[in-house]
This record gives C-alpha cells, structure tokens and sequence, in this order.
C-alpha cells in the first residue's frame, strides 16, 4: 500500500469519525438520579422503550451486521417479558400507595400489608429487569462506540 | 455540527469541481478519495444523528425524574400506565423490523 493510498484511507477514516465524536452527547442515566423506588420502576421503563426504539432503527439499517441484529433479537426476548412485570409491579404499587393513603386511620391495616407486598413485589421485579436491560443497552452502545 | 458536517460536504462537492484542473494521472484517484470522503462522512453524519436521538430521550426521562424528585410527588398510574404502553409499543415495532430484517435476503 503506498503512503497516499495510506492518507487517503486515514483522511477517510478521520472524515467519519469525527463528527460522531465531536458531536456525541454524553448519555443521561435517569436510573441513577432516581430516589425513590417508583421513580426508579418508570426510568428503568423509559430507559429501556428509548434503548428498543434505537435497536429497532439499528435493525431496520442495512448496514448493521446480521450476527448484531440477531443478538438485539435475543437481547429484547429476554428483557421485554421482564420490563412488562416490572411495569405491572410498579402500578400495583401505584395503587396500593393511593388506596392507603386515601384510606381511614382506623381501616388501614389491611391496605398497609397490601402495600407492603406490592413493594416487595416491586423491588424483585426491578432486580429481575436491571440485568436484561443493561444487556440490551450495551449491546446498542457497542454498535455506536 | 450538522451544518459543518453539511458545509464539509459542499467543499468536498466544490473541490470535486476542480478536478479538471488536475493532470490526467492523478485525476482519477482524487476523484475516489473525494468520493470516498463524501461516504465516509455522510456515515459519521447518520451515526452522530441517531446516537444524539437516544440521547435526548433519555435527557427528557431524566428531566420527568428530576421534576418528581423536585416536586416530591410520586409517579401517578397513569404515568406507569403510559410508560409500560410505551414498552408494549417499542417492542412490537422492534419485532416487526427484525421479521422484515430476517426475511430480506
């Protein structure tokens, strides 16, 4: 290869990495900013629609490899049905914190032990989602790095 | 960024102008570097604008969060209710593309 046909591919190299880089936003963790444990269910729900919606457009491109498009296949089969108990968990919560708090001081037991079971319903549910969508979130950003 | 990245074509598109001017030898090869050059940064244009999507939306789950948080308010139903539909909806659409995907040959 001679040394022009060398700077040519380097100049070629550099044209399409530059403005990816120059222009990459830093990436939000809204997961992290969360403080309490709802808050946590709907940035772990919103975090991953946004992560599928990217997968869908890297699957619809010609250009991903198919091996890529067949692990994102796999990556949302794994953490879809995860997500969607997540989502069911967190508003049974939902409810239960509104059925409690709306309740009488002297009728809230029963509402207490309901709330009580619908948290630690939540808090398994998002366990059980944390790890699929940290999956399918590296696998999209190992297409962009 | 997308402006440069657009005035960077259009320069590549004028100095492909003045390829004539070259001698005959070299003209070609100038010619496929600018080409390639024109590709190459058409791809890095596509890669930065969907990178920079992802990123907005999840700035603006950030901004609901932050908002919660500043509020003191919990997440209502409703809001649960419409964030799993979004769920349900991405990933119907995600499996469509991927059946359209695997059935082009």
């Amino acid at each position: 290869m001679s040394h022009k046909t060398l700077r040519a591919i380097m100049l070629a190299c550099a044209l399409a990495i530059a403005p990816s880089c120059a222009s990459l936003p830093r990436l939000e963790n809204p997961i992290a900013i969360a403080q309490s444990v709802d808050a946590r269910a709907y940035a772990l729900m919103g975090t991953y629609a946004a992560l599928i919606e990217e997968a869908a457009d890297l699957v619809r491109a010609a250009d991903t490899p198919p091996a890529l498009k067949r692990a994102l296949g796999s990556a949302e089969r794994a953490a879809t049905p995860a997500v969607e108990a997540l989502g069911i968990a967190v508003i049974a919560y939902a409810r239960a914190r509104r059925d409690l708090d709306a309740a009488p001081a002297g009728d809230s037991a029963s509402l207490a032990a309901s709330f009580a079971i619908a948290a630690r319903h939540l808090s398994d549910a998002i366990l059980a989602a944390e790890q699929p969508i940290q999956a399918l979130a590296a696998l999209v950003r190992t297409d962009r790095s | 960024m997308h402006n440069l990245i657009l005035q960077t074509q259009f320069l590549l598109a004028a100095l492909s102008a003045l390829l004539p001017l070259l001698p005959a030898e070299a003209r070609e090869r100038a010619g496929q570097i600018l080409a390639a050059a024109g590709g190459v940064l058409s791809l890095g244009a596509g890669v930065s604008a969907q990178w920079g999507d992802l990123a907005d939306k999840l700035a603006a789950i950030r901004t609901d969060v932050e908002a919660m948080a500043r509020a003191g308010r919990a997440v209502t139903p409703e809001e649960l209710d419409a964030a799993l539909t979004r769920v349900r909806t991405a990933s119907a659409a995600f499996r469509a593309a991927l059946e359209t995907a695997e059935a082009t040959p």
